[in-house]
């Protein structure tokens, strides 16, 4: 073993026998954002076999507050965001085998993305592929680390399948349209990003080290602003719910019953999304906080909103027409940042 | 919801189509004319059956020459690849769906065939005389639709026709937005090859269509196989039909063709064409003066089929089309309706147009809400 892992060696949970197990794991990233970044720098430098990154963005500057594996020249060059990861990592451990993909993580492509993973750590944006990692992780039983964040406040929860509740035991559907708040209308702080994702692999070297007992039980909510921390205790609601996912196996997201329903419009530069929960929604407080993130006109049939060269109508039940893309990624992408999902 | 999309499909169908083909598939579901039993002879019958009905539908003499394919782009694409051969030319418009349009520019991209498209008037029409001048010695094909979809106008086909026959050059129409609204006779008006699609005007199933091919052509097929007739020989058979018609038909819904086709005979094609002038010139009459909408094409109902091209202005067509949807229940075609060329010829690239295309089984009181509909969304300008 070389001097490399040395110090975490010497720490009583991981020892070199933690260590031997570590080099033998699979660990899949999905989200290179605010979280991913903390998460894969401290999951590479633990020494795994293997870190698989999904990403479907590309590195803009508002993103360099708080998403450390990325820097100005990342941003002259263009560059997808897990491929930039990617060479920062492999610089920082050669020893791990890095595998970045441009990718929207959906029902489709997740059995061959997902593939042979022993843990997967949530970086994502959005309810819809948090969902969509649940059913399948449920259902293969495999270990996935809830991480989100926005403003001061960050939650994070462990789902080890068939151990823990899982997360529709704690929240039984995506939120409806216009109920979501994402980071890039009401801001946030890259401290709080920070700290989710190093409980979340801390958390993660826990599991995949066999160190159940010490694990964070139950839902974790830190406000770095109003210094609190508070624990909710959710680990009896698996024995009291009739959780579709986890005690009916109904996968409804993997099999795609609910699911955003994206359509390339036959008009050049334009896709459509249906929200998976769309409900009727008064188009006035979507364009308060939407004036934060761009320039927004509306009436009572439909929202604009611009940012940069695409533009977002959005429609009173959740459905978006987005132009300036064909591409159901990227037109996913922003769906998920500005209207939420 | 009140579904004014006819021209992208025609829905509902007709009562009969229904019955016809779940009695088809639970009674008669064999292969036809492949196992020769019973149930497989009375499938064939049911194909042949539908063959001579199309036949009627428009005055071809030997149905044996009329292709049962799975829908237009399948009946244009097998005629125009199994007709021009290398150094051919082709004339076309700009108007053409892009089965037409990308059928030729893929064999010119080959450099194959050279291709000659003609413009329109501004109201969507084509001066035969237009056609006639952009005849090289090289000419072999002039296809064009009868109605192209964007604007629905009426095309002089008989004329062009007639031009085609003059010059020994072979004329094909595309009739996706006519076949069943519009008479069309394959003689009177010097069609050699008409390319039909089964669920529009004719009110039958998606999957079904056809290719009638006159007597003086021969096409190499585009698609060879299995066509339950001479099977033991290597080779394509000659005969028509089976020469085009290689693969396990779609009998159940050839079967729900016929009824269709009956369904529009029984009502008379005329009758099917005024009712749906009527209603589309009813939401002309209601635009066509107000300045917040503008109106593609010709207004002359006469020289149209019940199709209609709009936008309103200060929305995209795209955003009109979600509006309709779902803050008044009305389904119509928003964008470029796979015809990106005539959408540049009228201005309205990229972003389209909203289309509007009333059917048999729409009313007045449809096109009235869809009006008032249309109205509102104008008064909310952004």
């Amino acid at each position: 073993m070389s001097e490399r892992y040395a110090r975490q060696i010497s720490f009583y949970g991981i020892g070199i026998q933690g260590q031997k197990i570590l080099m033998q794991k699979n660990a899949v990233l999905i989200g290179c954002g605010a979280l991913g970044c903390t998460s894969a720098n401290l999951l590479v430098r633990s020494g795994l076999k293997r870190l698989k990154v999904i990403d479907r963005d590309y590195i803009e500057e508002s993103n360099l507050q708080r998403q450390s594996l990325f820097d100005e020249e990342d941003i002259s060059k263009n560059l997808p965001k897990v491929v930039a990861a990617q060479k920062k990592l492999q610089k920082v451990n050669s020893h791990v085998q890095v595998e970045s993909f441009i990718a929207d993580l959906n029902p489709s492509n997740i059995e061959t993305l997902l593939e042979s993973a022993d843990i997967i750590i949530d970086g994502t944006d959005n309810f819809e592929t948090r969902f969509l990692v649940n059913d399948y992780c449920v259902k293969k039983g495999i270990p996935w680390i809830y991480g989100a964040c926005i403003g001061s406040v960050g939650l994070t929860m462990n789902i080890v399948p068939s151990k823990t509740p899982c997360l529709r035991c704690v929240l039984e559907n995506i939120p409806p349209f216009g109920t979501i708040e994402t980071c890039d209308t009401e801001g946030i702080i890259a401290p709080i990003a920070s700290m989710i994702a190093s409980i979340q692999v801390a958390e993660a070297l826990k599991i995949l080290t066999g160190n159940f007992e010490t694990l964070n039980k139950g839902l974790l909510k830190i406000d770095l602003w109003r210094n609190e921390i508070k624990r909710l205790h959710v680990e009896d609601i698996k024995e009291k719910s009739d959780c579709i996912t986890c005690k009916q196996h109904r996968y409804e997201f993997l099999s795609k019953k609910t699911y955003s329903m994206i359509t390339t419009l036959c008009a050049r530069n334009a896709v459509q999304i249906l929200h998976p929960n769309g409900s009727k929604l008064d188009l006035k407080r979507l364009a308060v906080r939407l004036e934060k993130a761009g320039y927004v006109s509306f009436n009572s049939f439909l929202l604009r909103l611009k940012i940069d060269r695409y533009e977002l109508t959005v429609f009173p039940d959740g459905r978006s027409i987005i132009s300036g893309t064909t591409d159901a990624s990227v037109a996913k992408g922003l769906y998920a940042k500005y209207i939420g999902m | 919801m009140i579904y004014l999309d006819n021209a992208a499909t025609t829905f509902p169908k007709p009562e009969i189509v229904y019955k016809t083909m779940d009695n088809f598939y639970r009674t008669l579901g064999a292969n036809p004319g492949r196992s020769g039993h019973r149930m497989a002879v009375a499938a064939e019958k049911e194909v042949e059956d539908t063959r001579t009905v199309v036949a009627r539908l428009f005055g071809i003499k030997d149905s044996k020459r009329l292709i049962l394919t799975f829908n237009a782009t399948d009946a244009i694409n097998m005629g125009i690849k199994g007709l021009l051969k290398s150094g051919d030319h082709a004339i076309t418009t700009f108007l053409e769906h892009n089965a037409v349009s990308r059928a030729l520019n893929g064999l010119e991209k080959r450099n194959i065939i050279t291709v000659t498209k003609v413009r329109n008037s501004p109201d969507g029409l084509i001066n035969p005389d237009d056609i006639k001048n952009a005849i090289t010695s090289k000419t072999r094909l002039i296809v064009i639709s009868h109605a192209p979809n964007v604007l629905g106008t009426i095309q002089p086909i008989r004329k062009i026709g007639r031009i085609a026959r003059e010059h020994n050059i072979i004329f094909m129409v595309d009739a996706a937005q006519t076949a069943g609204v519009c008479e069309i006779n394959v003689d009177e008006d010097y069609v050699d090859m008409l390319a039909f699609t089964g669920h529009k005007g004719p009110l039958g199933p998606t999957g079904t269509g056809g290719l009638y091919v006159e007597e003086r052509l021969t096409l190499e097929p585009w698609r060879e196989g299995g066509t339950g007739f001479e099977p033991a020989s290597l080779s394509q058979p000659e005969e028509l039909p089976f020469k085009l018609e290689s693969g396990t038909p779609n009998t159940v819904g050839i079967a729900g063709l016929r009824a269709g086709i009956e369904y529009v005979l029984s009502k008379g094609i005329g009758t099917i064409r005024a009712h749906e002038q009527r209603l589309t010139n009813k939401i002309i009459q209601a635009l066509k003066d107000d300045q917040r909408f503008i109106l593609y094409g010709t207004t002359d109902i006469s020289q149209k089929v019940g199709i209609l091209s709009i936008n309103v202005k200060g929305f995209k067509a795209a955003e009109v089309g979600a509006i309709l949807d779902q803050s008044f229940d009305i389904a119509v075609r928003p964008g470029l309706h796979c015809a990106p060329f005539a959408h540049q010829m009228i201005g309205t690239f990229p972003d389209g147009t909203v289309r509007i295309s009333p059917g048999l089984f729409n009313t007045e009181e449809d096109v009235d809400l869809f009006i008032r509909a249309l109205v509102k969304i104008a008064n909310e300008r952004i």
